[in-house]
């Protein structure tokens, strides 16, 4: 009992103290049948290669949105795009999480540039601006998609999966 | 001829000693979940946790069992009545000490889509989330073990333990296991509403217009109304399982809901996005009971809500008028959404024998 309610206060008290901090807060993590987890932050997102794609949002209005290619940032966890997404390896799925717990999925397949010839942007900035508080810091952008219902706002993680 | 049919014989009759050793705990009935299709099946039972008839009879047993509490008096039922749809119709819930609980005791109502349960999906399973209430100070206030020693001490349920777990003695473990059987099966799947999709009810003008506005988003420049409340609480279960933050305060400080879990702070002042089955039935609303009517939920959601930092996206830009200020609905648009709220409440659901106090059935 005191061992449980003794668990309780320290746990509050680093909730409170990361919570102040923020340390868990604007990250983006990728996990699952990768060789290397990630964990990236923003200013993680501006070491890396950027793009910039310009794409129809739920407004219906155009805009310029840049970030990193997806498969940049599954290569850097090593994913097996390109040459190794064949055989059993296309039997695998993406889940992408947003920060309410809001899920989609994705193939494998479908998100390989090289596989599907199609690009998917984790954007961390519209229109020159950084992505606002409810949006950002990280959102799928997948311009060719009529609905943006896997436009996923506040990107939490990335994980790959086997269809099993 | 006759020396193949005695060794026939004699292989039969020790085989069937074979069987009867090897499957003591095979006498076990598997229980047959039964829902809609529309419902699906993204639920996962744990493997050393399966469904029986016999753990789910054991499980509601517990339920209803008020030894499991320290005081003898309190069960898993006094704060989850079924004829509230498994609420208590508190803004808190009182239990052994008399201290009123942090937040509203929730609806147990298709649990088994569950991932993360509790205001704040602390609690990974209904195996897990069983654990709070039952040790928790004040709710239940009894340790595992007291409990299972308790039940040790009947003459009702060693037997019963022995036949669902097939062990001699009772545990702490085997109680949740069992209560979280029994939670499995509390499935609402029967109400207007429901019925009216297999076409065996006419929603009302109201309801129906009450309906549409629910499930659209509203377009303005398209001349399109709506609620957009499926956003959120949409799909075949009226449930999914998100945590939003809905502008209950500026910030949320008392009680800081997912960020308590988490550490962040995004997730200031976000709690589970609850069912809205039975929701006529569930009153007091919100995690800390602070509307009593649907009414005020609905002036809520459409003209008093906080526009906190992470305010739900949805209801930052949500607007049915072009001054875009909230959702702009009129009242008698907030009369016809009640009015379909309403026929989510599920008679058979609250009145199904088999979810009732088994101890009060001979009454």
């Amino acid at each position: 009992m005191i061992h449980a309610f003794l668990k309780l206060l320290l746990s509050g008290i680093l909730v409170s103290v990361i919570g102040t901090q923020g340390l868990f807060a604007q990250t983006l993590s990728v996990t699952g049948e990768v060789k290397t987890p990630l964990l990236l932050t923003s200013s993680d997102f501006q070491l890396l290669e950027r793009i910039e794609v310009t794409a129809k949002d739920r407004d219906g209005k155009e805009h310029r949105y840049a970030g990193v290619p997806l498969t940049v940032i599954l290569r850097k966890a090593g994913v097996t795009l390109g040459g190794e997404l064949r055989g059993e390896n296309l039997s695998k799925y993406m889940i992408a999480k947003a920060g309410d717990g809001y899920e989609v999925l994705f193939s494998l397949a479908e998100v390989d540039a090289e596989f599907s010839g199609r690009t998917i942007l984790v954007a961390d900035s519209v229109d020159d601006t950084p992505l606002p508080q409810g949006v950002g810091p990280f959102r799928l952008v997948i311009p060719d998609e009529k609905r943006p219902a896997r436009w996923i706002r506040e990107l939490k993680s990335l994980e790959i999966r086997f269809a099993k | 001829m006759r020396n193949i049919l005695l060794l026939v014989a004699l292989a039969v009759f020790l085989s069937s000693f074979w069987v009867e050793t090897k499957e003591k705990k095979a006498e076990l009935h598997p229980y047959k979940l039964e829902y809609p299709s529309s419902f699906g099946s993204r639920f996962v039972i744990p493997a050393d946790n399966p469904t029986t008839e016999e753990g789910v009879a054991l499980g509601r047993m517990l339920f209803y069992e008020p030894l499991l509490s320290s005081t003898n008096t309190v069960s898993c039922a006094s704060c989850h009545e079924q004829t509230k749809a498994f609420t208590d119709g508190r803004p808190l819930s009182i239990g052994v000490s008399g201290k009123p609980t942090r937040r509203n005791s929730m609806s147990l109502a298709n649990l088994l889509w569950v991932k993360n349960l509790f205001w704040d999906g602390r609690a990974s399973g209904l195996e897990n989330q069983a654990v709070f209430p039952l040790t928790h100070p004040d709710e239940m206030g009894q340790s595992l073990e007291v409990s299972a020693k308790k039940l040790a001490k009947t003459t009702r349920y060693p037997s019963l333990f022995r036949q669902v777990f097939g062990t001699s003695s009772i545990t702490g473990e085997q109680i949740t296991k069992a209560l979280a059987q029994f939670e499995r099966t509390l499935i609402s799947a029967d109400s207007p509403y429901d019925r009216s999709l297999k076409g065996n009810y006419t929603l009302t003008a109201s309801e129906r217009r009450g309906m549409e506005l629910f499930m659209r988003g509203p377009a303005p420049e398209r001349g399109v109304r709506g609620g957009n409340c499926a956003h959120c609480h949409g799909g075949a279960k009226l449930m999914q399982e998100v945590f939003h933050n809905n502008g209950l305060d500026s910030m949320a400080v008392a009680d800081r809901g997912r960020q308590e879990i988490s550490g962040d702070e995004l997730d200031n002042g976000r709690f589970r996005v609850a069912t809205l089955r039975n929701i006529a039935l569930t009153a007091p609303y919100m995690h800390d009971g602070r509307f009593n009517t649907l009414e005020q939920v609905l002036d809520h959601y459409n003209e008093h809500f906080h526009f906190s930092p992470n305010l739900s996206h949805e209801l930052r830009t949500s607007h049915n008028e072009p001054t875009k200020q909230r959702l702009g609905l009129t009242s008698s648009e907030k009369k016809d959404i009640i009015a379909f709220l309403h026929t989510l409440t599920d008679s058979t659901f609250i009145t199904n024998p088999a979810f009732s106090n088994p101890f009060e059935t001979k009454k």
